[in-house]
Formats: structure tokens, sequence, C-alpha cells
């Protein structure tokens, strides 16, 4: 290898890195792009006027006074839209009571797993691995039976009725219980040992110890059940559908969502995105408040399995 | 007194999950295999009329619907699947080894997760239009004709097409987030090891970052593919409720969980247990599946 | 194979982290490692030995100064491209690789035909015994014939250059005693230009030709280990070398002669100062009259020394060590006279440390 040899080779790895860095960050630009854009067309789309949606070709931007921002009030004020504020308002309070519901019997069970012997408690817990594999549609069949024979799904559903049926089959999840279990199982021995030494009831225990220290896997888990239920579809639809005659206005934002402004012939595409929109900014928003919390969280499900 | 068994204790603290699992998982479970033999059952008061041993699995078998939901389902699985998996690969990759605007990158890729499928589905449908979507336009600049994806008589082989490209968008957070965190664990030493043996970028790559994230892509794999086999609320989001292009019609893009439900919400005599037949094929193709690809992990899988 | 010179030219590694001091690993490092030989880099945890290696290697970049193989600066080619082998501090052996597929990944890299790539894995396998073990994965392997796997790898490629960080860290002590001979029988039969980097002076001293003390970042003193041994440049490479450690008096010299309180250890052309006085134990011998007594406290016989261990007479809580002919019988709680062995005692510097 001589002088002129060396300083070749120096300029051709330099000029690789360039270019590899070129490459990588067009690519991640190119795929960022692609992930972003149904966001900007629904945003972009529920600021059109109906003419404007209908334009050939679409406009790519407009400017801040083409803006129609009254479509929002549009989307839910007008007379063929859907009751979103009562969807909303549904939404957030099957979310809280599945969510508190969640949060308790997970607490409870992933302590119970993490921290105490009793007898077939192995087996328990392999039954749960197991259950975990079965689709979720074999329980629903058999859920939609038991919530009718309830009471919960009639032609004259209550509110309550309705509020029960979305929330309580949702009370519990094995997946919640593993993860959680997992962070409990980190805390050392040493401590509750050194509690039991004290004399610290076993409630206390969890209550002053376990769920501090747990903290971070109990908040991810609130948020990622919450945001389960804003997304539900299916079993809102089913247990509080029209089509049996029963009340509407009993359903999540994601059915009412659906339904919107999307009459075969003429959807209004303007109103239909605000709704869009609407329903999709406040996920948007937890997520950016709480990101660190939402990301960890869902990386280390991954990891865990 | 520490290892001593707190049986009466445990149970009071599993009791709550344990009831609601009872009610609304373990039982539904085993009445799944019951209902598949009941003939005539309703569920409006629970009476049946007598019992069949292949007659409702015979009965889905043997409709149309079923085998339509199938094939759509299937290529969701074969073609969905492979391609989000790789891409999100190969953008963890990317992401993993850029060090400015990192975070940015990471938070952007990451939002397809938290988003709202139907309301996302309806902005893809929009994109999809024919005359004023924007797929259409940029298919444009290469001089391809307005091509019909998702409006009323579109084609199978298109409306599935614009599904597939929503459904990939959908997934990709999720992988990305795994795999890149899988790739943040691997010991950096082996890349140094590999730059000393002059190992290039590629054989890099291929020899060392994905053997040693086999783990994760095989647990990526095999969660999607189970995904992919329930995908529902993606159909009704693009081609809304009568799961067909335009809105209109029924039913051409029905996926296996959706023909579940289509029967779910029938009155008729027998319909439960029609869907039970179709969750419980649903649950043997996927632990199917789930056991083929632990067969194959075990073989090709390090470590 | 041709052997090759390497050459550090002021060499500095400064790291620089976000929120945080600056911690400068390498300091102006002056190096020269002649051709063919075994260089030893020695010097306590964190004094920057894998940094060096590291930056020869071209994993790390300098900060500032230059590296040259032969004649030719290879500052800034990339570690692929500068014909080098590395053996990890703690291997590095891909999991996912059996044995042979591990040897082989270099040759397969620089794009061997496989006959030959497979013959030489062999050929190097069986040169640190390990040719039975080739399809084995690294986690069924014991910690020194991963070892030896590493070396493997390192060496199938015949780099022009060797470097082993710590290699026998991980090694009990049998093997390691073993291992660090193979190390220097195949640096022979190779003649590979290798930097052998340790903590254990003992190591260092027993395989290299020459070592290199440093710390802190900054070489303290380069040369055969003998030399070095005989003829430390300051204190803290007296102190650093030699097993049991060497003997640290505060003395004094005036009108010639070398005094620890009234003992007198020598004499001295120097000065008249305070000194700290350094005597190895190997440097005391008994003697009939003259020197000096002391006082026994206990005794050690390990096979053909007798160390004896002295009560301090400048502080009576202290000890120190002498070692003298195990056919001398001495008993503990006795005294005893002893002289410094002339040569073998080192004047230091009360304030720099420097050999006065
Ligand atoms: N990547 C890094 N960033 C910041 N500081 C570093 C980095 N690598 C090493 N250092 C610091 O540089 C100094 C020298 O480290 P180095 O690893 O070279 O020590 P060493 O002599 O090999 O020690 P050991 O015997 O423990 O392996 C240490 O103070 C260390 O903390
Ligand atoms: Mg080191």
């Amino acid at each position: 290898m001589n002088e002129a040899a060396t300083y070749d080779l120096e300029r051709k790895t330099r000029v690789q890195k360039i270019v590899r860095m070129v490459f990588l960050y067009t690519m991640l630009t190119l795929f960022a792009i692609f992930v972003l854009i149904p966001f900007y067309w629904m945003i972009l789309s529920s600021l059109k006027t109906p003419e404007q949606i209908e334009s050939v070709p679409p406009a790519l931007w407009l400017r801040f006074s083409e803006m129609q921002f009254s479509n929002y009030y549009e989307a839910v004020f007008s007379v063929d839209s859907q009751p979103f504020l009562r969807y909303m308002y549904n939404t957030v309070i099957v979310a809280a009571l599945s969510t508190a519901g969640t949060v308790i019997t997970t607490v409870l069970s992933a302590f119970a797993f993490a921290r105490l012997n009793f007898r077939f408690k192995e087996l328990f817990f392999l039954l749960l691995i197991m259950t975990m594999m079965i689709p979720g549609e074999m329980f629903v069949i058999t859920n939609f039976i038991t919530v009718n024979q309830l009471g919960w799904v009639r032609p004259d559903q209550t509110y309550w009725d309705a509020l029960m049926a979305m929330s309580i089959p949702f009370m519990t999840s094995i997946f919640y219980i593993f993860f959680l279990r997992q962070t409990f199982k980190t805390i050392p021995d040493e401590l509750y040992y050194a509690a039991k030494v004290d004399g610290t009831k076993d409630f206390k225990y969890l209550w002053k110890v376990m769920i501090p220290i747990a903290r971070p896997t109990i908040i991810t888990i609130t948020i990622l059940n919450a945001m389960g239920t804003w997304n539900a579809y299916i079993w809102p639809q089913l247990v509080t559908s029209t089509r049996h005659g029963r009340l509407y206005h009993y359903q999540l934002v994601s059915n009412g969502l659906r339904n919107a402004f999307s009459a075969e012939f003429q959807p209004q595409i303007h109103l239909q995105m605000a709704a869009a929109f609407m329903v999709t900014l406040p996920i948007l928003i937890v997520f950016f408040l709480l990101k660190k919390h939402i990301m960890r969280g869902v990386s280390r499900s991954g990891i865990k399995g | 007194m520490l290892e001593q068994k707190h049986n009466i204790k445990a149970w009071i603290y599993l009791l709550p999950a344990l009831v609601l699992l009872v009610v609304f998982t373990f039982y539904p479970i085993v009445n799944a295999f019951i209902l598949v033999f009941m003939e005539g059952y309703r569920y409006i008061d629970g009476t049946w009329t007598g019992w069949t041993l292949t007659g409702n699995i015979r009965y889905v078998l043997n409709s149309q619907l079923f085998w339509d939901a199938m094939r759509n389902t299937l290529v969701i699985v074969f073609v969905s699947v492979p391609i989000s998996v790789i891409i999100s690969l190969f953008i963890a990759v990317w992401l993993n080894s850029i060090k400015r605007l990192q975070g940015t990158f990471q938070t952007i890729f990451f939002l397809p997760y938290v988003t709202n499928s139907i309301a996302i589905g309806m902005a893809f449908a929009v994109i999809f239009n024919r005359d004023f979507g924007l797929f259409n336009l940029i298919l444009g600049l290469f001089s391809i004709d307005p091509i019909n994806w998702v409006g009323t008589g579109a084609s199978w082989g298109r409306a599935m097409t614009a599904l597939m490209v929503f459904i990939v968008w959908n997934g990709l957070a999720f992988k990305i987030i795994v795999f890149l965190s899988g790739l943040q664990s691997i010991d950096k030493q082996y890349y140094d090891a590999a730059r000393i043996d002059s190992a290039s970028k590629r054989r890099v790559f291929l020899k060392i970052t994905v053997p040693l994230l086999s783990p994760m892509i095989a647990f990526i794999t095999i969660t999607s593919f189970i995904g992919a086999f329930k995908e529902y609320t993606a159909v009704v989001g693009m081609f809304g409720e009568n799961l067909n292009p335009g809105g209109g019609g029924r039913n051409m893009m029905i996926t296996i969980v959706g023909l579940v439900y289509e029967s779910l919400g029938q009155v008729y005599p027998g319909a439960t247990s029609e869907a039970a037949a179709a969750a419980i094929i649903l649950f043997f193709m996927t632990l199917l599946l789930t056991l083929f690809n632990m067969y194959i992990s075990k073989k090709r899988v390090h470590y | 194979m041709e052997t090759i010179q390497i050459r550090l030219e002021n060499l500095t590694k400064i790291f620089q982290q976000k929120g945080k001091e600056e911690t400068v690993a390498v300091k102006d490092l002056d190096i020269t490692i002649p051709a063919g030989k075994l260089i030893g880099l020695l010097g306590p945890s964190g004094c920057g030995k894998s940094t060096t290696l590291y930056m020869i290697s071209g994993l790390l970049r300098p900060t500032t100064g230059k590296i040259y193989f032969g004649d030719n600066e290879v500052t800034n080619i990339p570690p692929e491209n500068r014909g080098i082998g590395l053996v990890f501090q703690n291997y590095a052996l891909y999991p996912h690789m059996t044995v042979r597929q591990n040897i082989m990944f270099p040759l397969e890299n620089l794009k061997f035909p496989k006959e030959e790539a497979l013959n030489r894995a062999q050929k190097y396998a069986d040169l640190v015994g390990i040719g039975h073990l080739m399809d084995r994965k690294p986690k069924q392997l014991s910690g020194g014939q991963q070892q030896r796997v590493a070396i493997a790898r390192a060496l199938v490629k015949e780099p022009r250059v060797l470097l082993l960080d710590e290699p026998l860290s991980n090694l009990d002590a049998r093997l390691r005693l073993q291992t660090r001979e193979e190390i220097k029988r195949i640096q022979r039969e190779t003649g590979i230009t290798t930097i052998f980097v340790t903590h254990d002076q003992e190591e260092a001293m027993s395989i290299s030709d020459e070592i290199v003390v440093m710390k802190d970042g900054v070489q303290q003193q380069k040369g055969e280990p003998q030399k070095v041994y005989d003829k430390p440049n300051n204190m803290f490479v007296a102190k650093f070398l030699g097993n049991p450690p060497i003997n640290l008096f505060e003395g004094r010299v005036s009108d010639g002669e070398v005094l620890v309180g009234e003992m007198k250890f020598g004499t001295s052309k120097g000065k008249a100062q305070e000194v700290m006085v350094g005597v190895r134990p190997e440097g005391f011998k008994r003697v009939k009259q003259g020197g000096f007594e002391v006082h026994v406290e206990f005794v050690e016989t390990i096979g053909r020394d007798t160390t004896l261990i002295i009560r301090n007479p400048l502080d009576e809580t202290k000890t120190f060590r002498a070692i003298i002919d195990a056919d001398e019988r001495v008993e503990a709680d006795s005294k005893v006279r002893l002289s410094v062995k002339p040569n073998k005692m080192f004047l230091f510097d009360k304030e720099s440390g420097e050999l006065v």
C-alpha cells in the first residue's frame, strides 16, 4: 500500500460514507412521507369545500383563507350529522370504566402471580398463556349471547345496560397481567422479606411498595387500554347496533365515525374527514403528551412476547 | 413462613380477574365448541332443536361467502405480513444507523400505532378515490390513467391492492419499534468484530444482524400472522360496514372474522352456530400456522 | 507474511459526551513497535489501553495524532482495510455461528474460495488446538476454548498486525499461564507484530519482548521487561511492576548516604534531600554484620522463597517484606541483620515521584 493508494482508499471511504448517509436519509424521509400522507390528506380534505374535494386534479394544499373551518362545526351540528359529542362522552365513560376495572384486576392478579405461592399456580399460569393464543372471536360469540341473556342488549336497552355491555367484558386482560407480572418480578425479593419482617401486610406492601415502583408500567397499561376503547369498533357495534332497532346514540366514536356522512352515492367527504380528524386528534394529543410511556411500553411488550 | 403457600389469600387476589376470565374467556372457549354441534340455536332465548356433528361446519364450508372470506384473509396474511415485516426491518435498521433526527423519525413511524383504524381507513379510501384521489394523481405523473381502486364497481384485485397498502401502513409502527429495540440490544462488539473481519455492510446485515435479530423476527412474524388472520376493522374502515367497494353491494372484501360477525348479526336459528364454526376454523388455522412457525423457528432461529 | 512496524505519533483521544466533561483517555502517545515483536501494553484499569488498541485497529478515530503501519499512514483508513486481527476483551464470537463459521467469516468476507477458506480455518484451528471443536457453537465452549477461537479468527486472514485486548482476563490461573505461553509460541511461529494489552504485570513481563507502561492515558516507560523492572523511571512504574510489590520508605540523602530512619540503606551521589526509597523484596540480603538490625514478625516459606515480614522501624504498625534464600532458617519474632544489595535500591523524588 503506497501513499497514493492510501489516499485513494481514504477518499473512497469518505465518499462511500456520504453516499450511504444520503441513501439512509432519503429512504427514511420517503417512508416518513408515506406514513404522514394519510394524516395530511385527512386534514387537507377536512378543510376543503365540496367543490374543492371533487375538483380534478385535487389541490395538494390550501391557502389559509380557503380553509373551511366551518366543516368542523357542520360535522358536529348539521342535521344529518351523528351526535359526535355524545359519542365522545360515551367513549370516555366506557374507557374510564373498563380501564379502572382492568387496572384493578390486573394489579391484584399480577401481584398474586409475582409474589404469592399457591396451589395450581403453574398450571393456572400455563392455562392463561394458552388462552392468549386463542383468537378473540372465539369468545365474542358466547359473550354476545351472555350479554344478551344478562339483559344488557334488548330493544329497550337502557344507557346503563349499554355501558355494562361495552365495559364489563373488557375489565381484565391476560396480556396486561403478564406484562405487569414481569415488572413486579423485577422488584427484588429482599424488599418483600424486609417488609414481612417489619410486619407489613401483603396488601399494604402491594399498595405502598410494588405499585409505586411499577407505576410506569401501570400508566402504560392505562393509556394502552384507554386507547383501545377509543378505537374499539366491533364490539360496541354488535351490542348497541341500530340494526335490531336499538338506540344508536349509545355507540362509541368509531362507530359514529364509520356511519357519518357515508351515504352510498353522495358521501360528504369534507365532513367525513372533519369527523375522522376529530376522532384522531385526541389520541394524537395523548400520544404526544405521554410519548415516552407509550413507546417504551409498546417496545417492551414486544420484547417480552 | 415466607415460602408457605397462601392458598386462600392468593385466590382472593385472583378472584376479580378470575371471575371475569371464567365468564368472558374460559367459558366462551368451551361454549364455542358446544355451539358448533348445536342445531337451530337461537341466542335470543337460548333454545335449540337438536345436535349435529358436522352440520354447522359443513354449512359454512359450503357457502360461497366463506370461501370469499378465506381467499381475502389468506391474501391479507400471506401478502401483507411479509411485505410489512421486511419494510419495517429495513426501516428499523436504517433508523438504527443514524444519529441526527433519529428521535423525530421514530416518532413519525410510531404514529400509525396510535390512530383509529376507522378514521385512517376512511382517509385511505379518499386517497384511493378514482377521480380526486392522491394515489391516481401520483400515478398520473407516470402517465397511468386513473384507476378505480375503491369506488363502486372496483375490481377485487384493485380493491385488495388498496386495502393491502393500508394494512401494511397500519402494521409498520409496532414492528419498527420492536425491531429497533431489538437492534439496540445487540452487543455493539459484534459489529466492531465484523468490521475487523472486513465484512461488507450487506454481509453484516445478512450474517450478523438478521441472525441475531431472528428471535424477534420470529416473534413479530407469528404475531403479525395471527393479527392478519383476524383482520376486519381495517376493511370496515376502508370499505364500510358492507365490506364492499363504494359502500354498496355486499361483502366482496369480507374476511373470516367479518364472516363471524356477519353470522352473529343474523337472528335466524342456527346463525350463532355458524359463527362458532367460522371462529373455530379460524382458531385451527392460526393454531396450525403458529405451530408451523414455532417449528421453523426452532430450526432456524438462533439461540 | 510480511512483518511490519507500527508507529504512533502524538496519539491523543478525547471522549466528548453531551453534557459531561470530556475524558482524555489517551494523551500524546509516541510509540514505535518494531516489526515482528510482541509488545505488552500495561497499566491499571481505565488507563486507556483498550482505547489505544481500538485506535490502532481503526474502530476509534484519534482526536489528534497519526498512526503508521510501516511507511503508510493509516489514521483515516477504516478497520476493514487495515489488515489487522483483533481479539476482543470478551472475545465477541458470533453466538449464532459455529466455531468453523466464526473462523471462516473473515475469509468469506475477503472472498476466498470455499476450499481454501476451509483449509485455512482448519489450519489455524489446529494451531490454537481447537481443531476438534469446529462444529460447536461458542456457548458450548469453555472460556479458554472461546479465547482460542477468537485468536484463530484473528489470525486466519494472516494479518500484518495482531491486537489482543486482555485476552486472558476471563481464564482461571492455570489456563491463563498455559494460554499465554501458547500466544507467545504462535506469535513466534507467525512473526506477526503483536500488541498485547493487560493490567497484569506478571503476564506482560513474561511474554512481551517489550512493555509499555501507561497511566491515565500517558506513557510512563517503555523497554524490555527486565530492564523496566530493574530500572523504573518513576515510583508508579516501580510500584506497578513486581509481586510482592516494592517496599517504599520515607528516607533522606545526607552526606552521600541513604538513610531510612537510623538505618543506612546505601550510598548516593545525589544532593542532600528528602526522598522516597524503594527496595524490592529481593533487594535485601541477610548479613552477619554491618547493615541494620530488624525485627521479623512472621516468616512465609513458599516453594523456593522465604519471605520475611518485618516490622517497619519507622512506623510500628507497618511491615515490609524481604525475600531471602529458602536455605536460610529464620524464626518468627526474632531479630536479623539485613543490608540492601547495591543497584537494587531506587530513590524517588518525594514530590514528582521521578527517579532521582
Ligand atoms: N466511549 C467512551 N466514552 C467516554 N469515555 C470513554 C469511552 N471509552 C472509554 N472511555 C474512558 O476512557 C478511559 C480509558 O478507557 P479504556 O477502555 O481505554 O481503559 P482500559 O485501560 O482498557 O481499562 P480496562 O483495563 O478496565 O479495560 C476511561 O476513563 C474510560 O472511562
Ligand atoms: Mg480495556
